[in-house]
């Protein structure tokens, strides 16, 4: 069973471990155990980047022991939204973390100098990151995987790049191959600790309770995984899967969410990445589906001279720099992921902010004098790569600005009205309705996958239903995916996890769950992760939908004030946090 | 019949899940995680998505066990090695001494970790990575790191 917190505090450079127990058999693990620990060890008080802001990782009860259960949560207080901050992320760090017997880290403190944590087993390490400070987030993940190879058989390297030690509040924080903690500016609080980087080299093994029915359970699980069709979407194409169908519906978001199709929306799909620059699928540890896309960017830098990287796409960069953008080309959309994750932004922060930025110059609301002679175009993959290159060396004063994000750019030049951003976060892919935009308002971490309202929109357009059951079906789903984040599985594998085997899962762990408890836990958690972040400022009623939303057409028509008044109040009244 | 053992037979198909090393601590130790597992999936640095897979060879004349100063690691019928845990002494030669590190050591226990052919690996590539084969005289030069 999961009890031991590792506490790292880097002002003094001691770390401890302590055993709770309780605290894991009550909340299971991940998102939950996380909550409990950020409302223990912060407060409204702490500014998201002074020394005393804490930042808590947690892994859940299958992480390491079945497929799928890949994710690791990381809780923060934003320093994009000033909000509760909360992102997950895949790769190795949780099977690695798993196998070195830490259940979750809470991390206070900043050091003077730039170091990086390197958890060895059950030992904790503070060592030097002096000679790396600056360098990309890739070649930080070369660096210390080449120093710490010998330490363990499963190395998980999370780390920022120059964003994060910027403190750039859209900085994401990288793990192993380009997987992230991609929202709400993890990266940012990572830099202001001076904390480059955390290592962990796992090399244990987890003690089963009941091995025979573990066999069992996860051969099931394995097999859905592998054979059935939940997965398959995933599994071939990946999440670029998702570009031809949204077009198909409208619900593409194009050009700052002008409209919700692009034109050239087939030369971008995920069949034409698959077809033109796709060379490999890889897999986060101890997950047989492999859905990471990997593509080969070569490029001519001299006459019969080329360079080539492997850069990993997803259909969310796709949509942030690609449609956002207007970019018509897999090869030009790699080369901004590219750079974006050489400097470790949040893709689709940035995508979003240059976004705002194109519609703000061709408007009028900012000139020239602002972007100091550079002409931002949509479509234009040149302009966009001096635009970050200025931004990431901080010339000029509205450059500086533009990592800071789409709200704080709009509060400063104008262009309120198209700022998309709900909260302080900018959205992610999809235009098809009001319950899309019902997640990024209400949603825990305004992420779209806090619930499912974008596949509810999809679904209204096959069938209506009335607006209380959609709202109570998200609700419903917002509940469960809190014991799913706390297990903590991909989301990816939601369809094969059901409330059954889960039940089945830990009961060979020697936890006794029903679903009915597993139930009344999410709908408890859920409104534990409302009180914290109410403690935090959050007001889902203060929360603008940017005005331009209300005047396009998205894949289920027009957004209505009144009625997202209604869906709001009842999403509130449903879940019991009013 | 020529004795089967491990083979890497499509080393680019991999796509790094380790499921292989998972059903390894598993299936024969009825533990969770990688820590029992005897073979390795190495992941290189600074290359997205290129993995080793390092199974045993089933060496019939095994350089691990010749360097095992205590006679703890001996040649077994067939090739590959046994491990007679009350001779060794966690000096960690045999690992070293394996060129293609192949042999795996137990963190936990200080042991090395013994390949027994079993297949269980194989049983959950997703992918046709790797293969039980009858093996080939090792002069053949038909290796199984790659």
């Amino acid at each position: 069973m999961q009890s031991r917190i590792l506490f790292v505090d880097l002002s003094s450079g001691k770390t401890r471990v302590e055993e709770d127990r309780a605290l894991f058999r009550d909340l299971l693990g991940g998102t939950a155990v996380a909550t409990e620990l950020l409302a223990r060890h912060g407060n409204a008080e702490i500014d998201p980047l002074s020394p005393l802001a804490p930042v808590i990782f947690a892994i859940g009860p299958f992480s390491a022991l079945y497929p799928a259960a890949t994710k690791t949560v990381a809780l923060f207080r934003s320093p994009l939204t000033g909000e509760l901050g909360e992102s997950h992320a895949g790769g190795r760090f949780a099977a690695a973390l798993r196998e070195t017997g830490i259940d979750a880290l809470v991390i206070t403190g900043a050091s003077d100098r730039p170091v990086f944590l390197h958890i060895d087993g059950q030992e904790a390490e503070i060592c030097s990151a002096g000679t790396f400070w600056g360098q990309s987030a890739p070649a930080t993940d070369r660096i210390l995987r080449e120093a710490l190879e010998k330490k363990g058989r499963k190395l998980s390297v999370v780390r920022i790049g120059p964003a994060g030690e910027r403190l750039s509040p859209m900085a994401c924080a990288t793990v192993d191959s380009s997987r992230h903690f991609g929202r709400l500016g993890l990266g940012a609080v990572m830099g202001s600790k001076k904390l480059k980087a955390i290592a962990v080299s796992g090399k244990g093994s987890v003690a089963i309770t009941d091995p025979k029915a573990y066999g069992s359970v996860y051969q099931t699980l394995f097999d859905r995984v592998v054979r059935s069709d939940e997965m398959k979407k995933y599994h071939q194409l990946g999440t670029p899967a998702n570009v031809l169908p949204l077009n198909a519906i409208r619900g593409l978001p194009t050009r700052n969410f002008t409209q919700g199709f692009f034109e050239n929306a087939s030369r971008i799909s995920g069949e034409a990445f698959l077809e033109e620059v796709n060379v490999q699928h890889i897999a986060c540890a101890h997950c047989p589906c492999g859905c990471i896309q990997v593509a080969e960017l070569r490029e001519k830098f001299a006459p019969a001279h080329y360079s080539t990287v492997r850069v990993s796409y997803d259909y969310e960069p796709i949509f942030a720099v690609g449609t956002q953008l207007s970019i018509s080309t897999p090869q030009e959309i790699l080369r901004l992921i590219a750079f974006i994750e050489k400097q470790g932004w949040d893709c689709m922060s940035m995508g979003n902010t240059l976004a705002w930025a194109t519609e703000a110059f061709l408007s009028g609301a900012i000139g020239e004098v602002e972007t100091e002679g550079l002409s931002l175009s949509f479509g234009d993959t040149r302009s966009y790569l001096e635009a970050m290159q200025r931004i990431s060396s901080w010339k000029g004063e509205f450059f500086r600005d533009l990592e800071k994000g789409t709200a704080f750019c709009a509060s400063k030049y104008g262009g309120k009205d198209f700022a998309m951003h709900y909260g302080g976060l900018e959205p992610a892919g999809y235009l098809t309705g009001e319950n899309a935009v019902m997640t990024w308002i209400a949603g825990v971490r305004h992420s779209h996958l806090d619930d499912h309202g974008y596949s509810l929109d999809q679904k209204l357009l096959v069938k209506d239903s009335p607006l209380e059951e959609q709202v109570r079906m998200q609700v419903e789903e917002a509940q469960w995916r809190m014991v799913l984040n706390s297990l903590v599985i991909c989301l990816f594998a939601r369809g094969v996890y059901d409330a059954q085997i889960i039940a089945d899962g830990l009961g060979t762990l020697g936890l006794e769950w029903t679903q009915e408890r597993l139930k009344k836990f999410g709908a408890e958690t859920l409104k534990a992760k409302y009180r914290l972040k109410k403690s935090y400022g959050f007001d889902p009623k203060g929360i603008t939908i940017p005005e331009k939303m209300f005047n396009v057409r998205t894949s289920t028509g027009f957004i209505d004030r009144e009625r997202m008044s209604r869906r709001l109040d009842l999403f509130l009244e449903y879940a019991g946090i009013g | 019949m020529r004795e089967k053992g491990l083979k890497v037979i499509n080393r680019d198909r991999c796509i790094g899940c380790l499921s292989c090393m998972y059903a390894c601590t598993r299936k024969l130790r009825g533990l969770g995680g990688t820590g029992k597992s005897a073979m390795r999936v190495r992941a290189y640095s600074g290359t997205e998505g290129a993995f080793s897979i390092r199974v045993c060879s089933r060496c019939t004349s095994p350089d691990c066990a010749a360097a095992c100063p205590t006679g703890a690691l001996t040649t077994a019928g067939g090739g590959g090695v046994r491990l007679d845990r009350e001779k060794c002494i966690s000096c960690g030669a045999c690992v070293k001494a394996c060129t293609i590190a192949a042999l795996q050591w137990d963190e936990e226990e200080g042991v090395p970790i013994p390949c027994i052919f079993c297949g269980q690996c194989v049983q959950y590539c997703p992918n046709d990575v790797i293969a039980m084969v009858e093996r080939a005289d090792q002069e053949g030069g038909e290796g199984s790191a790659e």
